[in-house]
């Protein structure tokens, strides 16, 4: 028997079903006082909803929460904020147009007169309170779509810190952090834990965990698969349970770059965003792009896919000029470009996998103007087969579909038109081991075909892994540049976050 | 210089509506002499105030991000119960007011839960409610208008408080109103809450079923006042009033800077959108232009001032 | 910002272009009158508001025309407007007999003189109203109607917009004649609001439920026509239409036989003896309180 009253919370035996799909089964989860708990697992492993049952969203269909030792209902996310139990959540949650201050005390205004005139001057003192402990100079009264993103992720820390909670859940905190801001949310996490609040921290940098959670619980599929001290474990056991079998190399790098070069930038400026950039790219090379959150990475990438327009500067492909005005021409000329914010701006989330696979190419495949739907299916069938993308069948909507399958199926669309020369915006952000590793695999496939690549990524490990060659951008700028051989993380963190040109 | 700039872009970006509104007096008035004096800005005011109370109920409901395309049909049903409360039945004047205002917040009300409970679609459920209240007002009057109020009735459409007609009076108290409560509520926060973002508001604990039955209730509210007040200003109640009233005052609100998204803007602004298309008419009207024409003219003029509305605040967001 | 002020300065200009391309210099010189038409989206309406231009015009006035579009509240304002433009008299065609009254109260009370023009009003001061004398148009209608059918049979009457004096007077003045033929009988009165749309949708569903029609009478020929439309497509021959207006289409109907006739209105010669009226009663003439404009029956 264990000892319960151990734990501020557990959750015992927790099943929690969706239409076909079994999320939790009999998933027990336990977490002391006072510890930094990680919660890991593969997308779909279901962390997620794990922790939306504690924040009250969803409710399980069995098994029992207990808080301090009692039996608890968690019906609504007011109760969980009532219970002591905060919620950041992975996707960022905050309401734009209104300022900082409204958006960490909403639902829990200060008021006064009748309950329900708002103290203003109250709030925002408490506001400013709450954001000092956390070293943010922000104006509380500033509106949250006028702050940088990594500004909101801590406004959604100091939103969770109001409420007094006992337990804090934090959903994948990091992900849109720089290195110095991550440093200063684990600062303030160590002094909560010392204050015996505990947090619960579901992060897919497995580096991150080893370096703040005291223990962790992996989950795979729905199920409980271990729950350990962290310091009896080692990455590659994690990463073992998470996925249920042996990786292998996470890196695969077989190919060696040709020697004839399909892009070549010069000179290219826009504004404030970007400065006299100059850099080529050749046949089968993958060119990693590194640099802070911010820095001009996504803006080099549109300006040069035609979308944003620059000031000036010339682009050569296969050493001849062009002037690339609209993501059409690009795509003419054999570019592709996977967007960073795949949701927004890459898929059509209420279309069907075959729909979003075919849709660049549904020209090819029509005569006067109707697409020959059996074709179209046979082509997606193949992508989907060749890409291991997994879905019950062509017609699901992708936005049933977990995240790095979704990143297939738009990985699928861009291989659709052969580009010669394919520019990937973070292309494994916020998808698990398993689909990362296959993505890498493909990199080096295509690299090995010819195709030029450019692979922008805040990951280091993943850009060093991969990459023939990286170029670091601050503010706009190139400041560095290493081959293979020659780079390391403190290398890039020097030319991203100190700037100074960096001779190779 | 370079912060200068920026706090007039600021200023913009805020007050761009008022700008336009601005700009178009200022331009009216060097073409006739006639459009500054006092009695047609008063005329102006009355002109525009109905208008103008309806759009802000109507701001309400897009501030959440939803719209109320029933007003219009509102405007007519209220007008036309309480005249024929008071006509048909012998109500006294306030009872058959306050009666008429219950069952048009009655109506907003059932917008609201056709939303919220029925999972319909904002245009959908109060389009369908548009033609319900169409409908009940055609039956109620049977086609035909309804008139002999008495003058305490009119006395709310046609009197006046010193130089104010009385209905501009109302138009500033419910601004007022509206105000303190989008500003300085809880519900006023609330609503811009669920514009900006649903989930979030009903992550926070806020009871997002009941702030939207609210706004639509506001809505319906300042409908059916418009509508007494239209009423009371035609000294009769017409079956067919405020059709296209609707579009006005969706008009007003978007011209007035309020986002169609939602979680965005303010009543203030939606008043001064109101004013401008309530001058442009005056304007065109003093101006001798051919009633064809001033269509044109005005839909011009409102894609223009929808375009300076987005620059001013596109201009900031780059800075 | 440079950008800014260059939208700034299009808007400016936009607007000054606008105002100046409409905007004649005002001059204080000869009369001024003020004219509200419930409608320029209508044939009759717009004949009607030529022939006033054309009367003006030779009579050396000024005329500034508006439009309420149908709708009783931009009628307020407009009337208001040409008040706040201080015209020396107000030609006034009301879309509703009621809710015209205060805005005529307003014009009594800036002393401006106020003629109403083919429908009248239910109350304020009006020095004349100038209208076709449309109970006699509806008894030429009916008897017509009488002697195309012999004296039996079914009928359909649409009626115009509720309240309205032109509809009231044209259905009292054929209801008068019907009612004394006992051999015939309206089967199915409906409003279609003066407008053809309905005209056709109200016929078809009449259409519908009478299997036996004879004659339909609509107080006026948008309506006529688009029972005619309906009929046509529905197949039903044999019934004799009689519209209301004479409008050119109408006429071109009655020519090629499809419509039994038509009353002719004559919106130009109303438009122009409401202004010829208003003129006079300006420049000291006196004026009859109601002037009578002659009708005809157009027939093939």
């Amino acid at each position: 028997m264990i000892d319960k009253k151990k734990y501020i919370l557990s959750l015992e035996n927790i099943r929690k079903t969706f239409p076909g799909v079994t999320a939790l089964d009999n998933v027990t989860f336990r977490a002391e006082a006072g510890e930094i708990h990680a919660l890991v697992g593969e997308n779909g492993a279901g962390k997620s909803t794990l922790m939306k049952i504690i924040a009250g969203i969803y409710s399980p269909d069995n098994g029992s929460i207990r808080l301090g030792g009692n039996i608890v209902e968690i019906s609504s996310p007011g109760k969980a904020q009532s219970l002591g139990i905060g919620m950041i959540h992975q996707e960022l949650a905050l309401v734009p147009y209104l300022t900082v201050g409204q958006n960490i005390y909403l639902g829990r205004e200060p008021h006064r007169y009748l309950k329900a005139f708002i103290d203003w001057k109250k709030l925002y003192n408490m506001a400013e309170e709450q954001l000092g402990a956390l070293k943010l100079e922000v104006d509380p009264k500033t509106f949250v779509i006028d702050i940088p993103i990594a500004q909101q992720q801590m406004v959604e820390v100091a939103k969770a810190l109001s409420i007094n909670a006992k337990i804090i859940i934090m959903d994948e905190p990091t992900s849109a952090l720089t290195d110095k801001e991550t440093r200063i949310l684990f600062g303030v996490m160590r002094s909560l834990k010392e204050q015996g609040i505990t947090i619960i921290y579901i992060s897919h940098r497995l580096e991150e965990i080893f370096e703040i959670a005291d223990r962790v619980t992996v989950l795979r599929d729905g199920l409980h698969i271990a729950t350990s001290l962290i310091s009896d474990l080692s990455q590659d056991d994690i990463v073992r349970m998470m996925v249920g079998r042996e990786l292998g190399d996470l890196y695969p790098k077989n190919t060696i770059p040709q020697e004839n070069c399909i892009l070549e930038v010069k000179n290219l400026s826009s504004g404030k965003l970007l400065k006299d950039i100059n850099f080529h790219l050749n046949k089968g090379e993958v060119l990693g792009i590194s640099g802070l959150i911010g820095a001009g990475r996504t803006e080099l990438a549109r300006a040069i896919f035609g979308i944003d327009s620059f000031d000036s500067g010339e682009i050569f492909i296969d050493g001849t000029k062009v002037s690339i005005n609209s993501p059409g021409e690009a795509i003419r000329m054999g570019l592709g470009f996977l967007t960073e914010d795949r949701k927004e701006q890459g898929l059509f989330m209420g279309m069907s996998v075959r729909e979003n696979i075919t849709i660049g190419v549904l020209k090819k495949f029509s005569t006067f103007g109707f697409p020959s739907f059996r074709k179209l299916k046979i082509l997606a069938g193949k992508f989907i087969k060749q890409m291991n993308i997994r879905t019950p069948n062509v017609n699901q909507k992708v936005k049933n579909l977990s995240g790095g399958n979704q990143q297939k199926v738009l990985i699928a669309r861009w291989l659709n038109l052969n580009p010669g020369i394919l520019i990937l915006d973070e292309p494994t952000r916020g998808i698990d081991v398993g689909a990362k590793a296959e993505i890498y695999a493909l990199i080096d496939r295509l690299a090995g075909e010819g195709v030029g690549i450019i692979l922008i990524s805040s990951e280091l490990p993943e850009i060093i892994g991969i990459s023939d060659r990286i170029i670091v951008i601050r503010q706009g700028e190139i400041t560095g540049e290493f081959t293979r051989e020659e780079v390391t993380q403190d290398k890039i963190m020097q030319c991203a976050a100190a700037g100074g040109r960096y001779a190779s | 210089m370079h912060l200068k700039e920026a706090d007039l872009k600021d200023f913009l970006r805020k007050y761009s509506v008022a700008m336009i509104l601005l700009i178009m007096i200022i331009a009216l008035s060097l073409f006739s002499w006639r459009f500054l004096r006092p009695s047609n800005l008063i005329n102006i005011s009355l002109q525009t105030s109905i208008v103008a109370i309806v759009a802000i109920g109507m701001t309400f409901t897009i501030l959440t991000g939803g719209i109320d395309l029933s007003v219009g049909s509102v405007v007519a049903l209220s007008g036309a119960l309480a005249s024929g409360f008071i006509v048909r039945n012998g109500f006294p004047l306030y009872s058959a007011i306050t009666l008429a205002l219950l069952i048009g917040v009655g109506i907003g009300m059932l917008n609201g839960l056709l939303i919220v409970k029925g999972n319909i679609p904002p245009f959908v459920a109060t389009l369908a409610v548009m033609a319900i209240a169409r409908g009940l007002t055609l039956v109620y009057t049977q086609g035909r208008p309804i008139s002999g109020m008495g003058d305490d009735f009119v006395y709310w459409g046609s009197g006046k408080i010193g130089l104010l007609p009385v209905p501009v009076l109302i138009l500033i108290i419910v601004l007022i109103l509206s105000y303190i409560v989008l500003r300085h509520t809880q519900f006023g926060l609330y609503v811009y809450a669920i514009g900006g973002n649903e989930e979030t508001a009903r992550l926070a604990g806020i009871n997002n079923d009941r702030s939207k039955i609210s706004v639509y209730m506001i809505s319906s509210f300042t409908a059916s006042l418009a509508g007494i007040l239209l009423t009371a200003r035609l000294w009769s109640a017409q079956p067919n009033a405020g059709v296209g009233l609707e579009l006005e005052a969706i008009a007003a609100t978007v011209l007035g800077g309020t986002s169609l998204m939602g979680g965005y803007g303010g009543t203030g602004g939606t008043v001064a959108g109101a004013f401008i298309m309530g001058v442009l008419a005056n304007g065109l009207n003093l101006l001798e232009i051919s009633a064809y024409s001033q269509r044109v003219i005005k839909g011009v003029i409102f894609i223009l001032a929808v375009m300076f509305d987005i620059y001013t605040k596109k201009e900031k967001k780059k800075g | 910002m440079k950008k800014f002020f260059s939208f700034l300065m299009i808007l400016l200009l936009v607007i000054s272009t606008v105002t100046f391309a409409g905007g004649k210099k005002e001059d204080n010189e000869g009369l001024t009158l003020g004219l509200s038409l419930s409608t320029l989206n209508n044939p009759f309406f717009v004949s009607l508001k030529e022939g006033a231009e054309a009367k003006a015009a030779e009579l050396g006035a000024k005329l500034i025309i508006v439009d309420s579009q149908d709708d009783s509240s931009k009628e307020a304002t407009n009337i208001e407007d040409l008040i706040q433009k201080g015209v020396d008299a107000l030609l006034i065609n009301p879309t509703d007999a009621d809710a015209i009254v205060p805005s005529i109260k307003k014009a009594n009370a800036a002393g401006i003189p106020v003629f109403t023009i083919d429908r009248g009003a239910a109350g304020g001061d009006v020095v004349s109203h100038i209208a076709s004398d449309n109970v006699a148009g509806g008894k030429m209608a009916a008897e017509y109607m009488v002697e195309l059918l012999g004296g039996k049979g079914k009928i359909v009457e649409l009626e115009g917009i509720a309240g309205t004096s032109a509809a009231r007077d044209r259905g009292k003045g054929f209801n008068e004649v019907i009612s004394a033929n006992s051999g015939l009988s309206v089967v199915a009165k409906q409003t279609a609001n003066f407008n053809r749309a309905e005209g056709l949708s109200v016929f078809e569903n009449i259409l519908q439920a009478q299997p036996e029609i004879d004659g339909v009478f609509a107080h006026n020929d948008e309506m006529i026509l688009g029972a005619l439309q309906a009929a046509e497509a529905a197949g039903r021959t044999g019934i004799v239409f009689i519209g209301f207006d004479a409008v050119d289409d109408a006429v071109n109907a009655v020519k090629s036989g499809k419509l039994a006739a038509t009353v002719a209105q004559q919106p130009g010669e109303i438009g122009s003896l409401g202004v010829e009226a208003a003129v006079k009663s300006l420049s000291g003439g006196s004026v009859e309180s109601s002037i009578p404009v002659p009708l005809a029956l157009v027939t093939k």
